[in-house]
């Protein structure tokens, strides 16, 4: 049973983000790190291997060039290879051109599954493996708080509006996993060690078959503007007051906005 | 092609969710503008009896995609067949159904996707998104690129419209036409199972009371049911306070939990991480009440109590149940 894990690189938590003024993110000098998210559905991928239902997880990426570290960071983890695609004719590419390059990759590398995290940090659409799959035509078991591979069939335990559900179809599948599947391992030295000798490719639209003319310029969408938040009014403060005191002048403060 | 929104209208139990009523004003707001309809794509337990019920939330006509209780996903078949029939946009919510189906309509058809979005609108013939992203550090505006395909797949924050309330109009229903043979309908429900606890759908309340990690424990959520019930609200939490098991998994807010946009936010011992904040940052009005007076829900609550909050909620709910009462 192989898996090929899908990772995007995005900037740091926390660090300073702006867009460029071709509105576009600007990724310049911006510390990178694998989209956290992502990193659960490595580790899901890992444990697989580690009961033995897996035998080979395989990285895959698309993404500037830098993005080769996030693929590093993975293989220090755990699996076996990555792959980058990589192609100055994919900046400032959409949803609909992500999911059509990786389809494309995934043809080639034809995994049982390909394994998504639940939501990319930085856009937040979570569109990318349901049109993966679309593309593909193969069933999508989405929001897994796990993942459970047997007699044919992936099967992922999802939460539901009032409990859960265990929702199944048979392989090859599309599926996205969520924080609940256990926190994701630290990479060892060892395995940092290991990771610089296990193969990276990187493949670039040719390879794939795909022309900048049909990817549409990477976007069906165009961004007309970026700009920061709106500023928001400063926060009331209320602090060393007797509870009784607090409570009353917090029932006020919602009463003053017709919240009570 | 045509100039109406289109919408899907999610059923469960007989009745539509929140986010179809939503949507349905949104739809209509936007199909006023475009000069065409609006237009329900309903599915699940209850869609094919309710579809009509929706056209007095704002729908003009309503395609039922089906009414079985199965994956959401195993819709999209139906859905695509709707959305090749034309559109300006396609509206859906911002829930782990509704992007499900939006990116089936994505990947099949290649259309353009938005959002989540905070507000649409069409501006002279087009349409125009605005959403938060880089977790809030950005506010950027989108539009189709030029000769994009259309309907444009909007994904849509819960609260970003109010439903119609009141109105007594009837959608024109009509059955989904033949869905195209598609992998998304082998997924099925193998096992369904209840959870411990009876919990509600955070995602269509407008008042709640969220605890974290300063709850200290299963027992110390007991204040928080109480002010909740006491404002007519419902109880949330943070993912610490989640993983530690004292409150169901359904009931997580922030970026891997649910995204809420309720009128009203009271958050009690949580500290405000950015994961946190993803999830309801765009609250109408937050209030915070933590020990800590350097917590970063500090910074971007409306108001910050500092204090004990076993102490502070308590006497907060005895206040609110003495006001109403009088």
């Amino acid at each position: 049973m192989k898996i090929v894990v899908c990772i995007k690189q995005v900037p740091a938590t926390g660090a300073d983000k702006r867009y460029t003024d071709d509105l576009r993110l600007d990724r310049e000098g911006v510390e990178a790190i694998i989209n956290p998210l992502d990193e659960y559905a490595i580790e899901q991928a890992l444990r697989l291997v580690d009961d033995g239902t897996v035998e080979s997880v395989t990285y895959l990426s698309m993404g500037p060039e830098q993005a080769s570290e996030a693929l590093r960071r993975a293989l220090a983890m755990g699996g076996d290879e990555a792959v980058l695609v990589t192609d100055p004719a994919l900046a400032g590419a959409d949803e609909w051109a992500t999911a059509k390059v990786l389809a494309a990759a995934l043809d080639k590398l034809a995994p049982d599954v390909a394994l998504m995290g639940m939501a990319s940090d930085d856009a937040r659409g979570s569109l990318v493996p349901g049109a993966v799959a679309a593309m593909r035509d193969l069933p999508l078991l989405s929001y897994g708080a796990e993942l459970v591979l047997a007699d044919g069939s992936a099967r992922v335990r999802r939460l539901s509006a009032t409990g859960y559900d265990w929702i199944s179809a048979p392989l090859p599948v599309v599926a996205t996993v969520t924080d609940q599947v256990g926190e994701p391992r630290y990479a060892s030295l060892k395995g940092i060690m290991a990771a610089k000798r296990k193969p990276l490719e990187t493949w670039s639209l040719d390879d794939l078959g795909l022309t900048g003319d049909e990817l549409r310029g990477a976007a069906l969408t165009r961004v007309t503007d970026a700009r920061p938040p709106e500023e928001k009014s400063p926060t009331e403060r209320l602090e060393n007051l007797p509870a009784a005191e607090a409570a009353t002048k917090i029932a006020d403060w919602l009463a003053a906005r017709k919240l009570i | 092609m045509s100039n109406d929104i289109l919408f899907f209208a999610e059923f469960s139990a007989g009745k539509p969710a929140r986010s179809a009523l939503e949507l349905a004003a949104g739809a209509a707001e936007l199909a006023s503008q475009s000069g065409g309809a609006a237009v329900a794509l309903a599915y699940g337990p209850g869609a094919a009896d309710g579809a009509a019920g929706l056209g007095a939330h704002g729908a003009a006509r309503a395609v039922v995609l089906g009414d079985e209780d199965r994956p959401a996903i195993t819709y999209a078949p139906a859905a695509v067949a709707a959305a090749r029939d034309g559109g300006l946009a396609v509206l859906a919510p911002a829930t782990p159904n509704g992007r499900d189906l939006a990116a089936a309509l994505v990947g099949t058809l290649h259309l353009p996707a938005f959002g989540p979005v905070r507000s649409a609108r069409m501006r002279d013939g087009t349409l125009e998104t605005e959403q938060a992203t880089l977790q809030g550090s950005v506010i950027t505006t989108s539009t189709p690129a030029e000769g994009a395909p259309t309907p444009s797949v909007v994904l849509v924050l819960a609260n970003t419209f109010t439903p119609v309330e009141g109105g007594s109009g009837s959608a024109e229903v009509s059955q989904a036409s033949g869905a195209e043979k598609s992998a998304f309908t082998k997924a099925t429900v193998a096992e369904s199972h209840e959870a411990d606890a009876r919990v509600v759908n955070l995602e269509e309340a407008s008042i709640i009371v969220a605890g974290g990690r300063g709850v200290g424990g299963e027992e110390g959520f007991a204040p928080l049911r109480d002010l909740a019930a006491a404002l007519g609200g419902a109880v949330g939490a943070s993912r610490a306070a989640a993983d530690a098991g004292w409150i169901p998994y359904q009931l997580q807010i922030g970026q891997t939990g649910k995204v809420v946009k309720p009128s009203l936010y009271i958050g009690a011992g949580i500290s405000g991480a950015i994961q946190h904040r993803v999830g309801m940052q765009t609250a109408e009005h937050v209030v915070a009440i933590n020990r800590d007076p350097d917590a970063p829900i500090g910074e971007f609550a409306d108001l910050f109590v500092v204090g004990d909050l076993f102490q502070i909620i308590p006497a907060l709910t005895e206040e609110i149940r003495r006001r109403k009462e009088a």
